[in-house]
């Protein structure tokens, strides 16, 4: 369900400035809405993701900027090749 | 089980440093985020995750090498999510990217052609529903009532409450969701209301109950006693020689009937004698004979 940023932060442990850094690289893109940021529980995935490339793999922030980016297109790929198989299912019907 | 040691592939001499660079090694291999199509890559990744993290920290790999510590002690609470279960599930999210075969549907082959289809409805998605949680009292559960809530963004929705209402019912507002995507219109708000428990009514379908307490004198003699019903009090009339347990009812002061009209309200009385204790009906008692052959237990 959707978070505040106080809850996000809360929940992902991040500090404020590293949110904020976060943001400003895209990294994060939280919903805008007039009564401030909106998360969800994939900002707390990808905030634990981008944590683990960091500490566990050691990726330094330009690796980080094209693990995300690469990451992002492989999984729209992999929707489109999802919806493909669902449409050619429809098809052979 | 194999030792932490055999997961990572070091000897158990390993430094420090080459601990760690094994495991970014095979982390960067078995990562789930980094193999979103292996179910297999979670399972093995879990294993050496846990190895580090006991092998990683000295003073728990003081105490494992020392025996202190087994490596059961290291494993990991299970974690649930990935990024890859959100980013590769059906739902829209702002992180979407069809750069990476943005190419494949300029064509005219039937390939194109279900590629643009797919990314049209995608494009069109109605918006999700949104899910809220509601308390009002007992009263407001039979009357009805009108009730504000705060959404996450700040805009408030105003959620009428229909009267009759049961516990765990929920209310769908169309439109009142998340917006939706190009032509698709807004999802709804789903609300579920709960009705607290209230200390003097209880529901029964589409009737209420309440238990009233009586003095002897209204028991004996009957009279006027103020009832509370949930539109507010009403006079009752309690009939002579009334006792505990004598269920009265008051029509059509229950709920509102699915099919109109309305349940009823019963009263059961309970007759309350005074605290402490009065001298004057003590006297009375001790010299009046039928009330001690009087037996209540016994059937007549």
């Amino acid at each position: 369900m959707a978070m505040t940023r106080e809850e996000f932060l809360k929940s992902s442990g991040l500090t404020v400035k590293v949110l904020e850094l976060w943001i400003e690289q895209e990294w994060l893109a939280p919903e805008k809405t007039p009564s401030g940021l909106l998360f969800g529980e994939i900002d707390i995935a990808r905030a634990r993701l981008i944590g683990e490339l960091q500490s566990g793999i050691g990726a330094n922030e330009a690796g980080i900027d094209v693990i995300l980016h690469l990451m992002d297109q492989l999984h729209g790929m992999r929707r489109a090749l999802a919806e493909l198989r669902r449409e050619m299912g429809k098809a052979a019907v | 089980m194999k030792s932490p040691y055999e997961v990572l592939g070091v000897p158990s001499t390993a430094t420090a440093a080459e601990m760690q660079s094994a495991y970014r090694k095979l982390a960067k291999k078995l990562h789930p985020d980094l193999n979103p199509g292996d179910k297999a890559a979670e399972e093995k990744f879990k294993e050496v995750a846990a190895a580090y993290d006991l092998l990683g920290d000295a003073d728990k790999r003081k105490r494992f090498d020392a025996g202190e510590i087994d490596a059961s002690g290291a494993e990991r609470p299970p974690r649930q999510n990935y990024y890859r279960d959100y980013a590769g599930g059906p739902a829209e999210h702002p992180y979407a990217d069809a750069s990476g075969y943005a190419d494949f549907m300029d064509g005219d082959d039937m390939f194109a052609d279900l590629l643009r289809r797919s990314q049209k409805a995608r494009a069109n998605r109605p918006g999700d529903d949104r899910h809220y949680h509601l308390e009002i009292g007992f009263a407001d559960s039979i009357v009805g009532a009108t009730r504000r809530i705060t959404l996450p963004d700040g805009a408030t929705l105003d959620v009428k409450i229909p009267p009759g209402l049961v516990s765990g019912q929920t209310i769908r507002l169309k439109g009142k969701g998340a917006p939706g995507f190009g032509t698709g219109g807004p999802g709804d708000a789903l609300i579920e209301v709960e009705v607290l428990p209230d200390t003097r009514f209880a529901r029964d379908g589409d009737d209420i109950t309440i238990e009233l307490p009586i003095s002897l004198s209204e028991a004996v003699f009957g009279g006027c006693v103020r009832v509370p019903t949930a539109t507010g009090a009403v006079t009752m009339a309690v009939p002579k020689g009334s006792n505990t347990g004598t269920t009265l009812r008051l029509k059509g002061k229950g709920a509102p009937k699915r099919g109109g009209g309305f349940g009823d309200q019963f009263v059961k009385l309970k007759v309350v004698l005074p605290s402490p204790p009065d001298p004057e009906l003590e006297a009375f008692v001790s010299g009046w004979e039928k009330g001690k052959s009087f037996n209540p237990r016994e059937e007549g």
